[in-house]
């Protein structure tokens, strides 16, 4: 995906935060990207919500042919994510082999690099990883 | 309703390193006049599909392009976009002008030069026919977000990839036979499942390539092509489109059925036929699942069971309705823009009989082409029939 600097400062801030769209009439939960209209009711009141991060993984594929901006990154697992809250979002799921991936498996959202883009611009944005107790919040790096 | 199909014309499908997006529009766009038996002054406007012609090719105003290259110059000409269902699209505003009386005769062309560029520009352009700002901001691509509805359907219906592996078995086994398919070989449900794997669980068996190709239909008012009996009577008897779902998220199985039920519903209808009238159809399949569920949604099998026709034979040429004899998407390619009037110039020639020996259901009357793209987003449903006597 080609973008301007301007797109970029339109697109990039907003993917630092895991978010989801209340639809004011009917209540109803959706993605990030609905801003304009809700897909239950038609209703056009609608306002973020943020989301905790957490969720089950309902859903998987293994990418092998990636877009240029997420080239090197392939084998890459992208998840269907049902959160807590009921949206369901879709979003790489990151520190699982491929072939470990289950469905069911309760994941958690970490803010991370998400890809480079044509003109060297960074964006960084929420990835998931396997909600395993066994595996701690990284700390501060040590030394 | 009824249109004439009064000429086809198509190029090979396959990699054409030597020719331009205009040599392709050009060679369609002349087989189908010739076919015809009109000139080019004869056409009162021109609908060209074309999808990605500003990535692919860096030029635009592809209809304007192929008026001047096909000397179909006053007549209007436009172009089309409608992501996959952009052929299917051309088609329809090709009848539409027809059944309201403003034209005699009009050329529907698709056209899509795809491989100018590499294999990662190419997948990032065509996920540009998705929400590759937001949903696809994840690293989704046209192949992956296919790969959720199947992994989706094989949870629901609880299948394995074998089961849906005969797919791309009977497809193969047809587009070997068909000179203008792009990939002409057979293969086995352990080659397919052997083959690399592109998204989970897709494999690239189950994927079409990306191709190079241009294909044509000049339609005409029904007295026109009824007053030339000598020339086959094939005619557009119902046309409908849909809008769906533009995004995988919230793309359930249920939505990616009604996509193609519904205008379905409405072309059975319209042409006063049933599912059960089909002889010959041609269903989007760009990636395998994608067959199973327009089987099911044009009403040939239940939903959970449309797998099973590529596995028990019923789907094959001598089955209760042949599917995709041409190989689908699966052998032809995929080049974006023609693919929806590659469906209908292949159902065209199966009702007239000349399809290729190995290829040809016999004695076909009644035909349907079922188009998809977005991939949940655009339906489109066309239906033909031979009317041989004034029928």
């Amino acid at each position: 995906m080609t973008v301007s600097a301007i797109e970029f400062s339109r697109l990039g801030p907003p993917k630092l935060r895991l978010y989801a769209m209340r639809c004011g009439a009917c209540g109803t939960l959706q993605p990030w990207w609905e801003h304009h209209h809700c897909y239950a009711c038609g209703g056009s009141d609608l306002s973020e919500e943020e989301l905790a991060g957490g969720g089950v993984l309902t859903n998987y594929t293994v990418v092998y042919y990636p877009p240029r901006d997420f080239l090197g990154q392939e084998p890459y697992v992208v998840g269907h994510i049902t959160m807590d809250e009921g949206v369901l979002m879709p979003a790489p799921v990151v520190g699982v082999a491929p072939d470990d991936v289950e469905v069911g498996t309760r994941v958690r959202s970490t803010l991370r690099r998400m890809k480079l883009g044509h003109e060297g611009d960074i964006y960084y944005s929420q990835k998931f990883v396997v909600d395993d107790e066994r595996t701690p919040t990284p700390g501060p790096a040590e030394g | 309703m009824r249109v004439g199909v009064l000429g086809i014309g198509k190029t090979p499908h396959k990699i054409q390193h030597g020719k331009s997006l205009r040599d392709l529009v050009v060679e369609a766009g002349r087989g189908a006049l010739a076919d015809a038996g009109v000139e080019p002054a004869d056409i009162q406007a021109l609908y060209v599909g074309n999808v990605g012609s500003v990535g692919f090719n860096y030029e635009n105003s592809t209809g304007l392009m192929s008026a001047h290259h096909l000397g179909v110059v006053p007549a209007g000409a436009v172009r089309v976009e409608a992501a996959c269902g952009t052929g299917a699209w051309a088609l329809h505003l090709g009848c539409v002008a027809i059944l309201s009386g403003l034209y005699d005769t009009v050329m529907v062309l698709g056209a899509e030069k795809m491989n100018d560029l590499a294999t990662v520009e190419g997948t990032s352009i065509i996920a540009q026919a998705a929400d590759s700002k937001e949903e696809y901001f994840s690293g989704l691509t046209f192949p992956s977000g296919v790969a959720l509805t199947a992994r989706k359907y094989m949870q629901t219906y609880n299948l394995t990839e074998e089961d849906l592996a005969h797919t791309s078995v009977k497809n193969h086994h047809y587009g070997a036979r068909n000179p203008y398919a792009h990939l002409r070989f057979e293969c086995t449900v352990e080659e397919v499942m052997r083959s690399a794997k592109v998204a989970d669980p897709l494999k690239l068996y189950e994927v079409c390539p990306m191709t190079d190709a241009g294909s044509a239909l000049v339609l005409c008012r029904e007295e026109i092509l009824r007053d030339q009996p000598d020339k086959p009577q094939v005619y557009v008897t119902a046309t409908q489109m849909a809008t769906g779902t533009w995004y995988a998220a919230s793309d359930t199985l249920a939505d990616a059925h009604a996509l193609l039920a519904a205008p379905a519903q409405r072309a059975y209808e319209m042409a006063g036929v049933s599912a059960d009238d089909i002889d010959v159809a041609e269903i989007y399949n760009s990636f395998a699942i994608q067959e199973p569920l327009g089987v099911e949604a044009l009403g040939f099998a239940e939903q959970g069971e449309g797998w099973k026709g590529a596995a028990d034979g019923s789907t094959w040429i001598d089955g209760k309705v042949a599917v995709n004899l041409s190989g689908g998407l699966l052998c032809k390619g995929h080049p974006l823009g023609a693919t929806g009037s590659t469906q209908a110039v292949d159902v065209v020639e199966q009702l007239r009989g000349t399809a290729p020996p190995d290829m040809q259901r016999p004695d076909a009357e009644v035909g349907i082409s079922a188009c998809r793209g977005g991939p949940g987003a655009v339906g489109a449903i066309h239906v033909y029939q031979r009317l041989e006597g004034g029928e």
